[in-house]
């Protein structure tokens, strides 16, 4: 590629700065004519004493060169007087003249912040950065692998300006909120697109931008970059303006971060092993704000002086301690004694025992468990054939007792030159993972009390969190104690243990490509790709499980009554629920799988005329196809203890049907894709350089209509090289400077599919289930005008090294504007669908990138490097006519409206509390129960957003990182801290109309309101009494739920953390040489050790997790031992 | 070279034409109206999905201000004939958009039906899209237009009768005259209901069965005044005039009504498809079943007796219905309004209310044949069906006791004294609706009467303590009509005049 006279293949890899000084010296000096050549070795190192394999050496003016061994060496005939280039990728290149030494030693020095350096890999093509017109960052894996860290897109964080990465969950294969220079769409995707190695990694489902945090088992799979082993990575290239992913057109809108993994290198065999020994803390109480089993007692005291805690708890779902004690005061034992007399003191007594008990959930539900990641790779290869292969093991036995994940992986490369004009590669990437997790159901949004409900919700990190510390887990002889839950015992120890869910996942890729070159100018390129992944969820509920009892639980009549998993016959009303679960528990399952085929061919045709003009056209095809199947089943009455034979009862099927739910569900999704492409770049006199990509793409997407099918996008962008100008000759300070604007057009899928009308299958909703009927169903009118989500985007970029590359520095300025966005718009309902999606909103966003890097100190033995990147972003929805509900508005997620970035949190307006009860009021605007200006509660699915007050959004404006370096000697310490800023966050929701004995108060509660005129002191609610919880809900009121929604409960989302502290050690050459080692460090690492800032009003919350129960964990404190040896 | 490009040019060519192919395929499962069996599943969803129940009821003179219970904006705003400020289950705007998706199903069934050349493998298909799309008509010009009136139809703005698939996001309609709406019902009612068949229904009841789109027929022809094709069609829809077994058997003491004594199993008696008097049901998206007994504009006391007396006034015997009252007494209620609860999630405690909703009833019919009979000269006719519907209603009926006459109903029913609004109706036709007004109570039915025959209603409103203020709709008054939906304006429809 890009090949000329001047500069033969290798010069792909060589830097800018080493043809700038190649230049001057042909320029300058001449060529000296010399006879008699000779045979010279030498040996390049790193700046640390390292030696460097993989070095291109070439001799300047010639086609002669080699590539040095891995451990460093190389031989070349060279006579005096030549000039030979030393370069690799990653380093700064060095030309020295040959004097006739005996040897040749250089050592080069990695650039600092590599990104003006070498190429830019787009997936697409590899360029010249000093061609490159788009906006781009280029990351080393090796630079910003954090040790400890193993989804690859967690290492991203803070490491490229205008690249967000918040851990909204940190269980493995959850995958964090990415954004690339923030939102473009509203109800679309925004999520960059991740491409390896060339290939468009496709998700296995697709998780939406809310279900990101939800906690539900799907999120497990909700990383596509789960199955990459980080350390197979060689660079990261994050593509973010128009021209920088032009080539990916109608996907484009979001970004792109292009991963190319290692290849082999030419040379002696290497053998790299990488170890990771990773411990995690435990969390403790004393970070949290929840009470303490004296102060809950105290609480709890006074729910029973409230009459809240009545013996009536005895019929009710939960209980817990108070529970407990009625139960021993009601229940005699077989002689007819009772375990506790029903006297004051011997109450006091049984509850003054709780009082004391502090019980340490975390201590045991959390474990300083080891991690240990391995990771062996060789690569060998000779000028012909190079091939790369590397294996690893990553085991987490588990940081809570209920989770545990293996993964396995391989990577196996090989590279075939059969003649100058042929070469093919062959990739094979394959990952196994077997995961475990606590046991969860999907979580459902209620939009009547304003709550998401989780059934059965035993995620061990809230749990800790929201259950009383009065509460034990073991008694006084050392048994485990159960209280209640959903009506039957339980003891969250032994429900991890029969409460389980269990994730396979196998992902395989073969990929492979060919090149043949025509001749010295055209070039014919294929890529292939086939990717299969199956996951597996079990669900493994056993017979001993409290969600397994919950339907065997009927003591007595109320309990029947009341318990909502019994049956309840339709044909026979005055029937007492029976229960239909006698034995067993439920195995329920859920398989996910993708099949992904990519085609490209691509012509390259590049030539160089009178030396000025250099021309390069790419014309390329691809196709792709992608099929997903998403499956599940409920299986009832599993006897995991009695052979796994399942006993199920008919009625238990019965029971799902007339409720009209399938017990089994199947959906497939299909997608095609095809496009055409072309870029043509043109470069005049190495200083101007203009852009132009068109691209045609075709999708099923958007229905089978074939009017929507097609859709153009376009790039237009140029940069100049000032640095390469005459007048800048005299400012020698400078090194490289070059401005770049790219303006484009790019898309991406919208949720709507109807360019054709969309028909589905569905079951009436009638009441007898012999009236029901498998019927079809019109979901969505034709939309004939239906079209991709687009945007335009304008960005101008400066790009500069200065001071002899010790400072770099990137500043970029971009406008996005997003049109045809989908969204909902009401219609008059005459055609048949009142609600229709179109392609009518907009939205804009701009911002700023900075990166600014540079070896503040360099001396002889120790060194400091410096990296600081930020960026700035705002949206503005400028056009959506939706009509979001209040409860829409209001959650942790954020909400869309006009006039509003994306994502803003909107709050109810508190107002105080009632003088008489402590219960808090708002502004209501025009509640619909009356016209009073202050109301108990609002209701959540109104309308009427008008009296709402706008927070903020939740995505944060500014992010970035700061990354330092200190080396000394063999020593070097890396400290990597992150922040954002002027986002919002929806603080838990701690409050409710009626606790039970059974929850967990946070510590707030001790300065809650306790008598009229407290109300002036607090902003804390009351704890109702029975008679105000009898009003209040009687009144269908939910002031307690309005108060978690209210301005009260909002809190800042700045923070700056400390992300990463790592001391690393590399071996000296003598040593190394001694045991015949080409390399060897030993790194320490803490990872998120410290929280420097965060807003208090937090409290111990996490500012990036949503604790919203199920699988999802927030981030953990680590400590990390990492070993690394080369041979 | 050359050869290079021509190769790689043709190359492409292909894939480019088995692009078109390679990208026919649905991104996802969807159905495909592929046989007439799949378009018959189709048709299904060809009823509006939405109950009328809870306004037209509230509308009309059933209801009265309770003084205590909730106060929904979908019952209060029409209580007080003020245009709905609520477009969610139950509210007019909701029923409009249901009505005008239960068209575009039998559209797009059309459509596909002409696709597939109109074969008769299509026939009833063709039938069931056809009535359908005239029923759902039908009840958007009788709520949303001015009602028929011959005089005035063919100025009366109606409502617009979709004929096609609506292809773009905001399309421009146009709302004709009620005449037109009227003839292009009768035009689609006339076509499909010959191509009708029973045996094509796996669930007779709730599709276009003979007897329930012949019953629409004679609901239709009733309200245009052709007095000669309701006989015919009422009596195809009950053949041999057989009304006596199929009505609904309050006073049968071998039927559920009276074998059930649980009242809560007693509400899922009324609307089942076993149940014979019970011609069409659909099932709609509805609180209404919670409301009716409820709400603060409902059945009280004083209209109990107005409308359900215990005695039934015309035969002095004893009402078969069964009575209940909730909250004290305050509100009255018969136990015929069911909700089928469909949970978010198998164990949530949240989802989604369904009422089933009889559109067709033999009562109905049995109504409408007996006020065409009367307009038709034939008096006697009329008073034996009132006498066969009153065999089904009063308590250990007999025959020679409770036999209606003529002169009972003269003296019952004057023509002067209890005037219905300004219109004088004749004793015959006063007797029909009072009885049609007991029977459908709860129903929302006696809405259609009130606008037929544009009987004045009055409201009471209790303003706190004993004050009360009364409200009344005119015969005329213009709020009769419903008002369209707000986002009609979009459309270029004009609103409903003030």
């Amino acid at each position: 590629m890009h090949v000329t006279k001047l500069r033969p293949t290798a010069a792909l890899i060589r830097s800018a700065l080493g043809l700038l000084f190649f230049l001057s010296l042909s320029l300058f000096q001449g060529v000296q004519a010399q006879v008699g050549t000779q045979r010279v070795a030498g040996r390049v190192l790193g700046e640390d004493n390292k030696p460097l394999g993989g070095v291109s050496v070439k001799i300047v003016g010639t086609d002669r060169g080699t590539v040095t061994t891995d451990d460093g060496t190389f031989a070349l005939l060279l006579k005096a007087g030549d000039k030979v280039e030393f370069s690799s990728l990653g380093f700064g290149s060095k030309t020295i003249t040959y004097n006739s030494q005996k040897s040749l030693d250089v050592s080069l020095t990695a650039t600092v912040g590599s990104q003006l350096d070498g190429v830019v890999v787009t997936g697409f093509q590899t360029i010249d950065k000093k061609k490159f017109t788009g906006s781009s960052v280029n990351l080393k894996a090796d630079e910003i692998r954090q040790p400890g860290v193993v989804d690859v897109s967690r290492m991203l964080e803070g490491r490229a300006a205008g690249v967000s990465v918040q851990n909204v969950s940190s269980t493995f294969g959850s995958a964090p909120k990415v954004r690339i220079r923030g939102a473009t769409s509203i109800n679309g995707d925004n999520k960059p697109l991740w491409v390896v190695d060339g290939v468009v990694l496709e998700d296995i489902i697709n998780i939406s931008n809310d279900q990101l945090s939800s906690g539900d088992p799907t999120t497990l799979l909700g990383s596509s970059v789960a199955g990459i082993n980080s350390n197979d990575i060689e660079t990261f290239d994050i593509l973010k303006d128009a021209a920088a992913t032009a080539l990916y057109g109608a996907r484009a809108m979001n970004g792109v971060i292009v991963i190319t993994t290692k290849k082999g290198r030419s040379g002696k065999t290497s053998v790299n092993y990488t170890g990771n020994f990773t411990t995690q803390l435990k969390p403790m109480y004393s970070e949290y704000n929840i009470m303490n089993s004296a102060q809950q007692m105290s609480v709890l005291g006074e729910l029973d002086r409230k009459g809240i805690l009545t013996p009536n708890i005895l019929s009710g779902a939960n209980y817990g301690v108070y529970g407990k004690m009625y139960d021993y005061i009601n229940t005699p034992d077989a002689n007819g004694n009772f375990r506790l007399i029903n006297t004051t003191e011997a109450k006091a007594a049984f509850l003054k025992g709780y009082a004391a008990t502090n019980t340490d959930w975390f201590d045991l539900l959390f474990k300083n468990s080891l991690v240990q990641e391995h990771n062996i790779s060789i690569s060998s290869g000779s000028e012909k054939s190079q091939s790369f292969f590397s294996t690893s093991l990553y085991s987490d036995n588990g940081w809570t007792i209920a989770d545990k994940v293996k993964r396995y992986t391989l990577n196996f490369r090989n590279n075939y030159k059969f003649s100058d004009k042929l070469s093919a590669g062959f990739l094979t990437t394959a990952s196994v993972r077997q995961q475990n997790a606590p046991g969860a159901l999907s979580r459902v949004s209620n939009p009547v009390s304003g709550q998401y409900d989780r059934d059965f919700d035993i995620n061990p990190f809230s749990y800790a969190l929201n259950s009383s510390r009065t509460l034990t887990a073991f008694d006084a002889n050392g048994n485990r104690e159960y209280f209640r839950r959903n009506y039957a015992p339980f003891n969250i120890l032994t429900e991890l243990e029969n409460n389980r869910l269990k994730i396979n996942v196998i992902d395989l890729k073969l990929q492979g490509d060919l090149s043949y070159k025509f001749s010295k100018h055209l070039r014919y390129e294929f890529i292939g790709a086939l990717r299969y992944v199956k996951s597996t969820r079990e669900h493994e509920i056993t017979e001993n499980a409290n969600m397994a009892n919950a339907y065997r639980a009927a003591d007595n009549a109320t309990m029947r009554a009341s318990n909502q998993f019994l049956y309840r016959d339709p044909d026979n009303p005055a029937a007492e629920p029976v229960v239909v679960l006698p034995y067993g528990g439920f195995y329920n399952r859920a398989e996910d799988q993708l099949l992904n085929f990519d085609f490209r061919n691509s012509l390259n045709y590049n030539t160089t005329f009178k030396d000025k003009h250099d021309l390069t056209v790419l014309v390329g095809q691809q196709v792709k196809l992608t099929d997903r199947q998403t499956s599940s089943n409920t299986g009832y009455g599993y006897q995991y203890d009695n052979g796994g034979i399942p006993f199920v009862d008919y009625r238990i099927l019965k029971q799902t049907i007339e409720a009209s739910f399938p017990y089994y569900g199947m959906s497939k999704d299909f997608d095609r894709f095809a496009a055409f492409y072309s870029n043509v770049s043109y470069t005049f006199d190495r200083k101007y350089n203009i852009n132009v990509t068109g691209r045609y793409d075709g999708s099923n997407r958007l229905g089978a209509s074939p009017s929507a099918r097609w859709l153009p996008t376009w790039t237009v962008s140029g940069s100049w090289n000032i640095d390469q100008e005459k007048f800048m000759e005299s400012a020698r300070w400078i090194d490289y400077l070059k401005l770049r604007g790219s303006y484009g057009l790019t898309a991406s899928f919208g949720p709507a599919t109807n360019s054709e009308i969309v028909l589905r299958s569905a079951t009436t909703n009638r009441t007898i289930p012999t009236d029901r009927e498998s019927v079809i169903q019109l979901a969505n009118l034709e939309n004939a005008d239906l079209t991709w989500e687009k945007n335009y985007q304008g960005n101008i970029g400066l790009d500069a090294n200065l001071f002899k590359n010790r400072v770099n520095m990137s500043v970029d300025v971009y406008n996005r504007k997003s049109f045809d966005l989908i969204s909902q718009i009401k219609t008059p309902g005459i055609g048949g669908e009142t609600y229709k999606a179109a392609n009518y909103a907009d939205m804009s966003s701009h911002g700023i990138d900075v990166l600014i890097g540079g070896t503040i100190i360099k001396r002889r033995d120790w060194s400091w490097k410096a990296n600081i990147t930020f960026g700035y972003n705002t949206t503005k929805i400028t056009n959506v006519k939706n009509i979001p509900l209040i409860f829409d508005l209001i959650q942790a997620q954020g909400g869309n409206t006009e006039g509003y970035p994306v994502n803003s949190l909107f709050s109810v307006q508190y107002a105080g509390l009632n003088h008489y009860t402590g219960v808090p009021q708002f502004v209501a605007g025009t509640y619909k129960g009356g016209g009073d200006s202050l109301a108990a509660d609002v209701y959540f699915q109104d309308q009427d957003i008008s009296h709402l007050k706008y927070e903020g959004s939740v995505d944060p404006k500014y992010t970035g990182g700061i990354n330092n370096t200190f080396t000394y000697k063999a020593f070097s310490v890396n400290i990597f801290m992150t922040y954002q800023a002027g986002n919002k966050i929806r603080l838990y929701p701690a409050f409710r109309t009626s606790y039970s004995d059974f929850d967990a108060m946070p510590k707030e509660f001790i300065d809650r309101w306790v008598m009229p005129g407290d109300e002036l002191k607090t902003n804390v609610p009351s704890v109702v009494d029975a008679y105000q919880r009898y009003l209040i809900s009687g009144q269908g009121a939910q002031p307690y739920n309005t108060y978690n929604y209210s301005t009260a409960r909002v809190a800042s989302g700045d923070f700056i953390r400390v992300k990463n502290v790592s001391l690393t050690y590399n071996l000296g050459s003598a040593m190394l040489k001694k045991w015949h080692m080409n390399s060897f460090a030993i790194t320490g690492v803490a990872n998120n050790p410290w929280l420097i800032y965060s807003d208090k009003k937090l409290k111990g919350q996490d500012p990036e997790f949503f604790n919203t129960g199920g699988v999802a964990q927030p981030i953990q404190k680590q400590f990390v031992i990492s070993l690394k040896a080369g041979f | 070279m050359k050869k290079i490009f021509l190769y790689s040019s043709c190359g492409l060519l292909l894939m480019a034409t088995g692009c078109s192919k390679f990208l026919d395929k649905e991104p996802d499962n969807r159905a495909k109206l592929s046989t007439p069996e799949k378009v018959s599943q189709f048709l299904a969803t060809s009823y509006p999905q939405a109950n009328y129940q809870g306004f037209t009821e509230t509308m009309s003179d059933n209801v009265e201000d309770i003084g205590n219970g909730g106060t929904d904006l979908e019952v209060s705003d029409p209580y007080r004939w003020l245009d709905s400020r609520q477009n969610q289950q139950d509210s007019p705007e909701f029923y409009w958009q249901s009505c005008y998706a239960a068209i575009a199903v039998t559209n797009e069934a059309l459509e596909t039906i002409a696709e597939a050349g109109n074969t008769t493998a299509y026939k009833t298909q063709r039938g069931e899209a056809l009535v359908s799309r005239a029923y759902a008509h039908f009840m958007l010009v009788s709520l949303f237009s001015k009602f028929y009136d011959s005089a005035t139809a063919a100025t009366d703005p109606g409502i617009p009768y979709v004929l096609e698939s609506e292809k773009v996001v905001i399309k421009q309609y146009q709302r004709n005259t009620v005449k037109y709406v009227y003839e292009m019902i009768e035009k689609d009612l006339v076509e499909g209901l010959p191509l009708l068949e029973d045996k094509n229904y796996s669930v007779p009841k709730f599709h276009w069965n003979r007897a329930a789109a012949n019953a629409f027929a004679a609901r239709f022809y009733l309200y245009k005044g052709n007095y000669a094709k309701v006989i015919q069609y009422a009596s195809e829809s009950i053949p041999g005039g057989a009304y006596g077994p199929n009505l609904r058997g309050w006073n049968d003491l071998t039927s559920p009504y009276n074998t059930i004594t649980d009242v809560t199993e007693l509400f899922k008696v009324y609307s089942k498809s076993t149940e014979a008097a019970n011609l069409l049901l659909v099932e709609t998206s509805s609180i209404w079943a919670r409301w009716f007994y409820t709400e603060r504009y409902g059945v009280g006391q004083a209209k109990q007796t107005e409308v359900y007396p215990s005695t039934d006034p015309l035969t002095g015997g004893p009402v078969a219905y069964k009575r209940y009252s909730i909250s004290n007494g305050s509100h009255q209620l018969i136990p015929k309004i069911d909700e089928y609860f469909v949970r978010a999630s198998v164990n949530a405690n949240f989802g989604q209310p369904y009422v089933m909703v009889p559109l067709f009833t033999v009562e109905d019919v049995l109504f409408n044949h007996a006020e065409a009979l009367y307009y038709t000269g034939n008096v006697t006719g009329a008073i034996a069906l009132l006498n066969t519907y009153a065999s089904r209603r009063i308590t250990n009926y007999n025959a020679t006791t409770y036999n209606i006459t003529l002169a009972k109903i003269n003296t019952v029913f004057p023509v002067v004294a209890t005037d219905l609004g300004t219109k004088r109706l004749p004793s015959v036709i006063q007797a029909i609706l009072a009885y049609k007004r007991a029977d459908f109570v709860h129903e929302g039915m006696r809405w259609f009467d009130v606008l037929r025959y544009k009987i004045q209603v009055v409201h009471n409103l209790k303003t706190g303590g004993s004050a009360v203020e009364n409200i009344t709709l005119t015969p005329n008054d213009l709020r009769r009509a419903i008002q369209l939906p707000l986002s009609a304006l979009q459309a270029g429809l004009e609103l409903n005049k003030r």
